[in-house]
């Protein structure tokens, strides 16, 4: 195949690492309020609403590496060329670039609008994108390793925040979740579909599977991710919903930092103002991850330079946070966002494997009748 | 590649050049620790805050600030221009109402409270018997900080179990739950003290009753599961078995400490509606009287049964005050939303179906052991 | 992205070797008593200490007085030489009653030998000259390691002559595969140091690499092995150090014997161990020594004490210039209280403090010992106390300041413990400016940082990341011995097995 991607040894990651890529490109911004999105939809039953979204990663997820498996060594940019062709094919490169551009946006925009709302009031946009992007721009010149790295201490030293979970069950009623399953099944999918924004991020696998060393781990590691992700998605919003009461939930837009709100130790109290800051790290391989995957698309599409395409893509990003300013324009993109995330994550990939298996069938057939003559 | 570090090292020095941001240092500040609401003229808010300030002879003092504006921003604002430090809510512990406030609609306040990031969720809210201006001002001999004094006082009577809790968390829980009212302590200055004195019932936002603050523990219990804290009763004479019964006694106090209750709820008819309340107590004797041979197990048994009795007596008459008031303080309702299929609850239609609701109290009452002396 | 070495010349190496070829070909000793005397006098600049002696008939012995043993000169050499008549070079060399006896005609080398403490045995006539090695070896004895100090296990440190601290290595490692390279760096000093590692164990590709580095230094002068560590680093420009400098002898074979390389500079007491992760620079040779419940509690609180170093002070800074919220309200009172007569914002009351702390330590690493007490003295009771009651800074601060500092001197190893010390700075001027946040934006930045760094191409933070679980057993968290008897892969070993695990007294278990 020839846009496969040959490496040196020194560029490969273990199995076990994509574990950790994929998780921790999933849990990012979406957690913090999740719950209220899916809640308008699903209302108490909408810890099923997450359990069907962690399903369905799945079986997406699935679809992904089926596809990936029949190419062996090659990206979903390399993929689109085989399939496409060279210009239609760079055309969907170029979709899924700006896809991964808007996540990272989404999220960076997403994390400043909750320090300036909750932290510091006067602290001025710019600054606060302008330090991030560096941070990510270091992150980023290091190289795959370092933002393999990045993700996966983000995920180990975040760790010790799921034990603060417990602090809230101290008020968890769980009469709150009963009776199960009054809503209808049509409000519980329209849930699901509203945690898009949240859950996504595995896309990743796409993009980081050639650099796989033993790639026949891949698919154990990824779904083994996955679980863990719907696991901690479950738990919050099980939480959230006991805790909460059903009007409550409506109205608090970061359920889960709220939910910290209450919790305190000895030497310190406000745990959300802890948690805020610290979520610096768990944003931190997301946004990494988006650039690195918009950095391979734009290398495969035009031959450009890491340097180049971070200083270019920063400044956009950077210029962008500027111009979004209000809270009615940041949900107007999350929720536009969710929905484009939603057909390029969960139905294109699906649509992807088909066209791509009815092309083997096509060519292997055609190899066979070639063969004959 | 060596003029690209140049540059981050720069944009890096830059941003910290230009990114200062306001400071809230916290020896410059003034802290709020209490703020109490009042209805003032002419529709105005009427806000009391304790602020304390630090001084440089290391003796902090506290001012105590009444202002009257629109909002209770605004009254944050006309407050700063009587201080000399920058007035901060951050570290406010309890929000006090006013009777009259409480009986107006406490919806805008609980809103505002937890709208306001730098408000924590775990601040107690409390109803003040009269105004808290006059609760508040008063020169009190023996506290020194008022605004710390209110909050230790709650803390330790909620967290003793003594008094319901009212978190701002808990009451925006209840507040905002389609089957359930919210219920705070009651203050009241009481000479040279400040003292609890009962809970207030709602109706919605609104206070309609008071329970005296010896019902609080029955209150607690019929909320809630339930640990710790003291009970103290008087069993009237009709409620003492015959076995117990010498000769002069009328009445008998009897105490307990240790308990531990479990409570049940089941709703038998949605139609009514009917609940069967269950109450599983157990406790230690404290305190009984000295004829009574707490070393016998019949008379212990008796006793189990007496007090049993006497508990769901009052319970029903808790229970039905706050029904009289359409208050539905227990959470009744949400044992109602949750066992019945699309019920498609309002917190007004609960209240009316509320009104004729239909209990029956078991308590079942264990004594688990007396003292170290018989 | 990284910086390329300042020092590597490997381009000019061709033209130097070409130098030395043009040299040997000219300068060749000449047959003439006179001749030779006065060359040798000219390529030595006529140094005071050169000392010309014939002795009859036919012989000259040149030497230079401070260099060489005088007693094997007069009893091994001279009383030898003395009463014989010598035709030729060759025949000296039996006479001679010392180890070791070479014979030059090339001027290059014999004034090399000359300088490192040879006597130059010239046969009038001849142009060929006796080399007697009989330098004096002066060096201070061997005392226990101060700035290593341990409870448990040897209580001896390296010295500054490069053969002692061998002879250490040696009766350490009783072996045939310990390997001994010896390279000389320093155009003008020719410091010779020593390249030590255990063939078999260590990765031959990395003592490549460290052979290679070490020649690629091209340098004027060499005077310690930390300047050395310097130059041949993955990256001079990181605070963080990339390789240890040990002074214990057992330290440095422990290092070996995990496959690790060790270099040896003759005049520095201090030897580099390398590939070394991060997280092996807070681990003591002396948990080894401890039984593992009690090594493992010695590493966490020595963890839990370099984040307490690094992050108390900015955590307060943070709480009272910004989060004030999250000040738990007992402690708000006392708090504020002590800062009230404090006329800085917590910033600069933080830096003030911990300024003044790190110039008691300075000034008691640079003065004699006796001193150095007194300056304690002052530091602790003078300026703390003075300070508080001056009002300058809050008693409080003061405890975490102290406590930080204290905490900071709890890692073994010099360097790195003044790293730690020295990184504070920049997260307390942070903390001031941007709270909590800032903090968070230090503590991603050195994250991303040490992930970036390599230790001889080795990952630095290993073996968290990339992650060995096979190697976390022996590292924040001490396992019993049956677990750790493999080999961190870091090093990359040749042999991965240190001992068998199974028990020794198998019927008890």
């Amino acid at each position: 195949m020839k846009s496969s991607i040959q490496f040196s040894p020194k560029d490969m990651i273990n199995a076990s690492l994509v574990f950790f890529v994929v998780h921790s490109a999933q849990i990012g911004v979406g957690i913090h309020g999740f719950q209220r999105v899916v809640y308008q939809d699903a209302e108490k039953d909408a810890w099923i609403s997450v359990l069907i979204a962690g399903l369905a990663t799945h079986i997406v997820a699935l679809c992904m590496i089926k596809t990936l498996e029949i190419y062996g060594t090659n990206d979903l940019y390399g993929i689109h060329q085989e399939v496409y062709g060279k210009w239609i094919g760079n055309f969907f490169n170029v979709i899924y670039i700006l896809y991964c551009g808007i996540a990272f946006f989404s999220v960076l925009r997403n994390y400043i609008e909750v320090i300036q709302t909750w932290i510091f009031p006067g602290l001025a946009t710019w600054f606060l994108s302008a330090t991030l992007i560096i941070i990510i721009i270091y992150a980023f010149s290091g190289g795959l390793r370092v933002i393999v790295g990045v993700s996966f201490f983000s995920i180990m030293l975040a760790l010790w925040i799921i034990p603060m979970l417990l602090f809230p069950l101290k008020y968890a009623y769980t009469e709150a979740l009963y009776p199960m399953l009054e809503e209808d099944i049509s409000a519980i999918l329209k849930g699901a579909k509203s945690m898009a924004f949240t859950i996504i991020g595995f896309e990743i696998i796409q993009i980081i599977y050639p650099f796989v060393k033993d790639k026949e781990n891949v698919k154990k590691n990824v779904h083994f991710s996955l679980l863990f992700t719907t696991v901690i998605y479950l738990i919050v919003m099980l939480v959230s919903l006991t805790y909460y009461s059903e009007g409550k939930l409506e109205k608090t837009i970061w359920a889960t930092l709220t939910l910290f709100s209450f919790i305190s130790f000895p030497f310190m109290e406000r745990f959300e103002f802890v948690a805020i800051c610290f979520w610096m790290l768990i944003i931190l391989p997301n946004l990494c991850l988006y650039l690195w995957a918009a950095y391979r698309g734009a290398q495969r599409v035009i031959k450009i330079s890491g340097t180049k395409f971070v200083w270019i893509f920063s400044l956009v990003v950077f210029i962008a946070t500027m111009f979004i300013q209000s809270r009615t324009q940041i949900n107007m993109i999350n929720t536009q966002f969710g929905n484009i995330a939603f057909y390029i994550i969960f139905v294109y990939p699906i649509i992807l494997l088909f066209i791509v298996m009815l092309k083997k069938k096509f060519t292997s057939k055609k190899e066979q009748s070639d063969e004959k003559v | 590649m060596k003029k690209f570090r140049i540059y981050f090292v720069l944009l890096f020095l830059v941003s910290i050049l230009v990114g200062c941001t306001e400071t809230n240092i916290l020896d410059r500040v003034g802290l709020t620790t209490l703020v109490g609401y009042d209805v003032g003229t002419e529709e105005r808010i009427s806000t009391t805050a304790v602020v304390r300030e630090i001084n440089p002879e290391f003796q902090s003092n506290v001012e105590v600030i009444t202002t009257e504006n629109e909002t209770s921003k605004g009254n944050r604002l006309k407050a700063n221009r009587r201080l000399s430090k920058k007035i901060t809510i951050g570290q406010m512990r309890v929000v006090l109402f006013g009777e009259e406030v409480a009986k107006g609609d406490l919806h805008f306040y609980i809103d505002s409270l937890l709208e306001n990031p730098s408000v924590s969720n775990g601040l107690y809210l409390a109803v003040v018997e009269g105004d808290t201006s006059e609760l508040l001002q008063h020169e009190y001999k023996n506290i020194d900080d008022i605004g710390q004094h209110i909050y230790r006082l709650m803390e330790q009577n909620i967290k003793n179990e003594h008094m319901i809790s009212s978190t701002l968390h808990e009451i925006a829980h209840d507040y905002y739950m389609k089957g359930k009212d919210i219920a705070m302590p009651i203050i009241k200055r009481e000479e040279e003290f400040v003292e609890l004195t009962g809970v207030a019932l709602f109706n919605g936002g609104k206070m309609v009753s008071a329970l005296p603050v010896e019902d609080s523990f029955y209150l607690k219990i019929m909320r809630d599961s339930f640990k710790a804290g003291i009970f103290e009763t008087i069993l009237p004479k009709e409620d003492i078995p015959p076995a117990l019964m010498k000769d002069t006694i009328t009445e008998m106090p009897v105490a307990f400490d240790a308990i531990r209750s479990k409570r049940t709820l089941k709703l038998v008819d949605p139609a009514t509606p009917e609940f069967d309340v269950q109450l599983k107590i157990k406790a230690r004797l404290l305190e009984v009287h000295p004829n009574i041979n707490t070393g016998d197990p019949k008379v212990i048994e008796g006793l189990e049964s007496a007090v049993s009795k006497n508990l769901s007596k009052e319970l029903t008459r808790i229970v039905a005050q706050s029904q009289s008031v359409q208050s539905d303080i227990f959470g009744f309702g949400d044992t109602y939303r949750s066992s019945v299929r699309n019920s498609e609850l309002t917190k007004e239609k609960w209240h009316e179906m509320y009104k004729n609701m239909k209990i029956n109290v078991k308590v079942k009452f264990e004594i688990l052991r007396d003292g170290v002396f018989e | 992205m990284k910086f390329k070495l300042p020092f590597k010349k490997k381009q000019q190496q061709q033209p130097y070797k070409e130098m030395n070829a043009v040299k040997e070909k000219v300068e060749l000793i000449a047959p003439s008593e006179n001749d030779f005397t006065q060359l040798i006098k000219d390529t030595t600049n006529n140094p005071a200490d050169l000392v010309i002696k014939s002795i009859p008939p036919n012989l000259t012995l040149i030497y230079i007085n401070n260099l060489v043993n005088d007693q094997t000169l007069n009893e091994h050499i001279i009383t030898n030489l003395q009463n014989n008549f010598f035709e030729t070079p060759e025949a000296i060399w039996p006479i001679l009653s010392i180890p070791e006896v070479n014979i030059s005609s090339q001027l290059e080398e014999t004034i090399a030998s000359l300088l490192n403490g040879s006597v130059l045995i010239y046969v009038n006539g001849y142009s060929q000259v006796v080399l007697a090695p009989i330098p004096k070896r002066e060096s201070r004895s061997l005392s226990t390691p101060e700035n290593e100090s341990q409870v448990i296990g040897a209580q001896v440190g390296f010295n500054e002559s490069l053969s002692t601290n061998i002879s250490l290595i040696r009766r350490y490692i009783i072996s045939p595969n310990l390997c001994n390279e010896e390279l000389k760096v320093g155009k003008r000093t020719h410091t010779s140091l020593s390249l030590l590692y255990m063939n078999g164990i260590a990765s031959d590709q990395m003592v490549n690499t460290l052979r290679q580095r070490i020649q690629d230094v091209d340098v004027d002068s060499l005077l310690d092995s930390a300047v050395l560590l310097e130059m041949i680093d993955d990256n001079t420009l990181s605070p963080f150090p990339q390789m240890l400098l040990t002074e214990r002898p057992d330290r440095f074979c422990d290092g070996l014997l995990n496959g690790k390389l060790g270099i040896i500079v003759e005049g520095s007491s201090l030897a580099i161990v390398c590939p070394i992760a991060f997280v092996e620079f807070f681990e003591s040779r002396e948990d080894q020594n401890l039984r593992w419940q009690v090594a493992t509690f010695a590493r966490l609180l020595r963890f839990t004490a370099i984040f307490l170093s690094v992050f108390l002070t900015p955590i307060y800074v943070g709480a009272l210039t910004f989060h004030y919220e999250v000040i738990p309200q007992a402690l708000l009172v006392p708090l504020s209280e002590s800062r009230a007569l404090v006329p800085f914002p917590p910033v600069f009351e933080a830096l003030l403090l911990e300024l003044i702390i790190e110039l008691l330590r300075e000034a008691g690493a640079r003065l004699p010992t006796k001193i150095g007490q007194t300056i304690g003295i002052v530091g602790g009771i003078v300026i703390g106390t003075a300070a508080v009651q001056a009002g300058i800074t809050s008693n409080i601060l003061l405890i975490f300041v102290a406590l930080s500092a204290l905490a900071s001197f709890t890692t073994p190893s010099y360097t790195m413990g003044n790293v730690i010390r020295l990184i504070r700075f920049p997260i307390i001027l942070i903390a001031g400016f941007w709270g909590f946040y800032g903090i968070m934006l230090a503590f991603c930045f050195i994250l991303i940082h040490l992930l970036r760094q390599s230790s001889l191409g080795a990952p630095y933070l290993s073996p968290y990341y990339p992650p060995r679980l096979k190697d976390m057993r022996d590292s924040i968290i001490k396992f019993p011995l049956p677990f750790v008897a493999k080999r961190a892969s870091l090093t990359r070993p040749a042999d991965q097995e240190k001992f068998d695990p199974e028990p020794v007294k198998p019927e008890k278990s």
